[in-house]
């Protein structure tokens, strides 16, 4: 067992760039969102809502399924393991971190837009110099925890066949002849570092002085 | 007079901090006594050990002639007798307000949900309320909570009732909503302990006040009296000050 | 680019998905109540006047907080012969389900007694009620109105977690889009089909729960 650590450590990387990657483009695509949904166009909101609600009601291993088995039928183009997963739990961020930057947002009182606008702030101008800054308060903590859930998530690319933490925990059962030692280790591995990750969200909190917003952030995984 | 309550040698510590110093006590039924003085003397924790909320270090109670501290069924016997209000009501907010009154009599005390409305509903007369009677707590103001707290500890039909500074939460033009009820409870000759910061109401109302300071009784006997010249300095220094 | 969208050809199927479908609501509705028995004992334990016991049950919320589900099921499955229970697939998966839910369903719960304050204990007390009876008349109603709706989000997490029974050859929807796909190339159709099966299911919990709670709680009710 003790020679496979390195190989442990090594595919925990991988399982952290895996989701590190799926989550900037969550938050890019969130943040997108929901920005789109400040702009006064019922229809537009609709198909917000509708793609929020769409992916917070089907489980994001029946996206995987279809990004790594499904797009390259429709599309006759070949999609690796590693992009159908980065595909699948990006789309699964952005419609958390969707809500999670509107609730930021929304929480930036009307007397600073009404403020800017008395200034002669834009509307870009506004968000980016008096919006953006106080919402980030409230939008950091829970992104955190958005983070750990798709890190979790991220171990369902072991059923694809991509080798991340996960396959390769499995890989190390089966060549050490079996037992739930590797798996336990496997979990171990996990635990540590999302423990580590929620400490720094912890820290984050307290540093910003708010409440916590664990509703949000307790997606199972 | 028929002796009630009977404290001996009371003693309440938290940790290190001593609360009450040996503080002993007669009550007879029909007694009104109103337990003043400066705040964190101990006057609350003292009602609060009579019904089991807090326990005692030291010293005995005994209520209706039976011995109550640290054991469980005596404590939960005197709660079904003793009827208490709080400074912050404590009403059960997902109940309405006759709800709320109805409560213990129907679980408690097992009595039959028919006979306990109609007793109820005089009640919400008697606090003049009738009229908020399927009011959550939530949609009414202080002072109403508090009479709907007066009317819930009423309907078990206790042989003494306790009032924690049933008035210091209030906004001041409904404290006195609250006074003429108990003021009214007084009348009927019910048994009553209060703890209160209304010298005045003391002083008409009560049959004997109660002065406590640092943690113990530090004189006692009639109202008038005491609030004319009380025979203690610390006392008479409280009083006038409060008074004045 | 010449794909048609066609359902004719997984028609043979739906028989399947029937049965798949009732697999994955009574995994579902399994792991959520026996969750919540699981949650209540461990939200009860971090109330403790015991330290060891209160680090215990703080102690299991945070591993099942942070390792995967997947992980988890894993090891409920390979583990458990070695310890010599044999496990069917879906056994194993409700007992992954439950022990992982109920790391979230302790914290609800715990958020929901922390909510209750003191003072209507000693009301309650005050009045010569037992321990059940606080609990059942005064405790409990007000808790239920502080985890109504943070429950209601986790009965949709526990239905769409109960995907990865897959992973433990449990014939649950997720699996019956992956086998039927890949057994008639029409991966878009059985995709669109689970995914209907999954927001149906999420959306009714939704509505259910919408209308359940006006009923409820109409307003000045709240604390």
């Amino acid at each position: 067992m003790m020679q496979y650590w390195p190989l442990m450590l090594k595919s925990a990387g991988t399982t952290l760039w895996l989701s590190w990657l799926a989550m900037l483009l969550g938050a890019l695509g969130g943040t997108a969102l929901a920005l789109l949904r400040q702009i006064r166009f019922a229809p537009l909101r609709w198909v917000v809502i509708g793609y929020m609600e769409f992916f917070r009601s089907i489980p994001i291993l029946i996206v995987l399924f279809f990004a790594f088995y499904g797009v390259p039928l429709l599309l006759e183009v070949d999609i690796s393991p590693f992009v159908a997963a980065t595909l699948a739990l990006a789309l699964h961020a952005s419609a958390t971190m969707s809500e999670v930057v509107s609730a930021g947002i929304a929480s930036v009182g009307r007397g600073q837009w009404e403020a800017a606008a008395a200034a002669g702030f834009s509307w870009p101008q506004t968000m980016r110099h008096i919006i953006a800054p106080q919402a980030l308060r409230v939008i950091l903590p829970p992104s955190v925890g958005v983070f750990i859930t798709t890190l979790k998530e991220s171990s369902l690319a072991s059923i694809i066949g991509y080798i991340e933490l996960t396959r390769t925990g499995l890989l190390v059962r089966d060549s050490t002849g079996g037992g739930f030692l590797p798996l336990l280790a496997l979990g171990a591995v996990y635990f540590v570092i999302n423990y580590a990750i929620s400490q720094v969200g912890a820290a984050l909190e307290r540093r910003l002085h708010i409440g916590r917003r664990s509703d949000l952030v307790g997606a199972m995984a | 007079m028929t002796e009630i309550l009977a404290l001996d040698g009371l003693v309440k510590r938290f940790g290190s901090r001593t609360i009450l110093d040996g503080i002993s006590l007669n009550v007879s039924a029909g007694e009104i006594v109103c337990f003043v003085g400066p705040s964190g003397t101990g006057k609350s924790t003292l009602l609060r050990c009579i019904n089991g909320l807090e326990d005692i270090q030291g010293g005995r109670i005994s209520f209706e002639g039976q011995a109550v501290q640290g054991n469980p069924s005596a404590i939960r016997a005197v709660r079904k007798r003793v009827g208490m209000i709080f400074q912050h009501f404590n009403l059960y907010p997902h109940l309405t307000a006759l709800q709320n009154v109805m409560l213990a009599p129907v679980v408690v005390h097992k009595e039959a949900k028919a006979e306990v409305e109609a007793r109820a509903r005089a009640l919400f007369d008697k606090v003049r309320l009738a009229h908020r009677i399927n009011a959550y707590p939530a949609e009414m103001s202080g002072g109403e909570q508090q009479r709907v707290a007066i009317a819930r500890a009423l309907c078990t039909n206790p042989h003494l009732l306790m009032f924690d500074e049933p008035t210091s939460a209030l906004d001041p033009e409904t404290v006195g909503d609250v006074l003429t009820v108990m003021r009214d409870l007084a009348l009927e000759g019910r048994t009553m302990l209060v703890v209160t910061h209304e010298i005045r109401f003391a002083a008409d109302v009560g049959t004997r006040m109660v002065f406590m300071d640092q943690c113990r009784i530090v004189e006692q006997g009639d109202p008038r009296a005491m609030v004319a010249g009380a025979q203690t300095e610390r006392a008479r220094k409280f009083l006038g000050t409060i008074h004045g | 680019m010449g794909y048609s969208f066609t359902l004719r050809t997984i028609y043979p199927y739906f028989g399947d998905l029937w049965q798949s479908a009732l697999n994955t609501l009574s995994l579902s509705l399994l792991a959520i109540v026996l969750s919540i028995a699981l949650g209540a004992l461990v939200a009860l334990m971090r109330r403790s006047a015991l330290r060891p016991v209160r680090l215990l049950g703080a102690a299991y919320v945070e591993v099942m907080r942070n390792t995967p589900l997947l992980v988890i099921l894993y090891l409920v499955y390979f583990a458990a012969p070695e310890a010599g229970v044999r496990l069917s697939s879906f056994m194993a998966a409700l007992v992954g389900l439950t022990l992982n839910s109920a790391g979230y369903m302790a914290e609800i719960l715990r958020a929901g007694l922390i909510a209750v304050p003191p003072g209507q204990f000693e009301a309650a007390q005050s009045q010569g009620m037992s321990s059940a009876q606080v609990l059942r008349h005064v405790v409990f109603p007000q808790v239920f109105r502080t985890i109504y709706a943070p429950l209601g989000n986790q009965v949709i997490a526990v239905i769409l977690a109960s995907s990865l029974a897959t992973a433990v050859a449990l014939d649950e929807v997720a699996s019956w889009m992956q086998t039927v796909g890949s057994s008639s190339f029409r991966f878009f159709e059985t995709f669109v089909v689970a995914a209907v099966v999954y927001l149906v299911l999420c959306q009714s919990v939704n509505i259910a729960r919408i209308l359940i709670g006006r009923k409820l709680f109409p307003q000045g009710r709240r604390a």
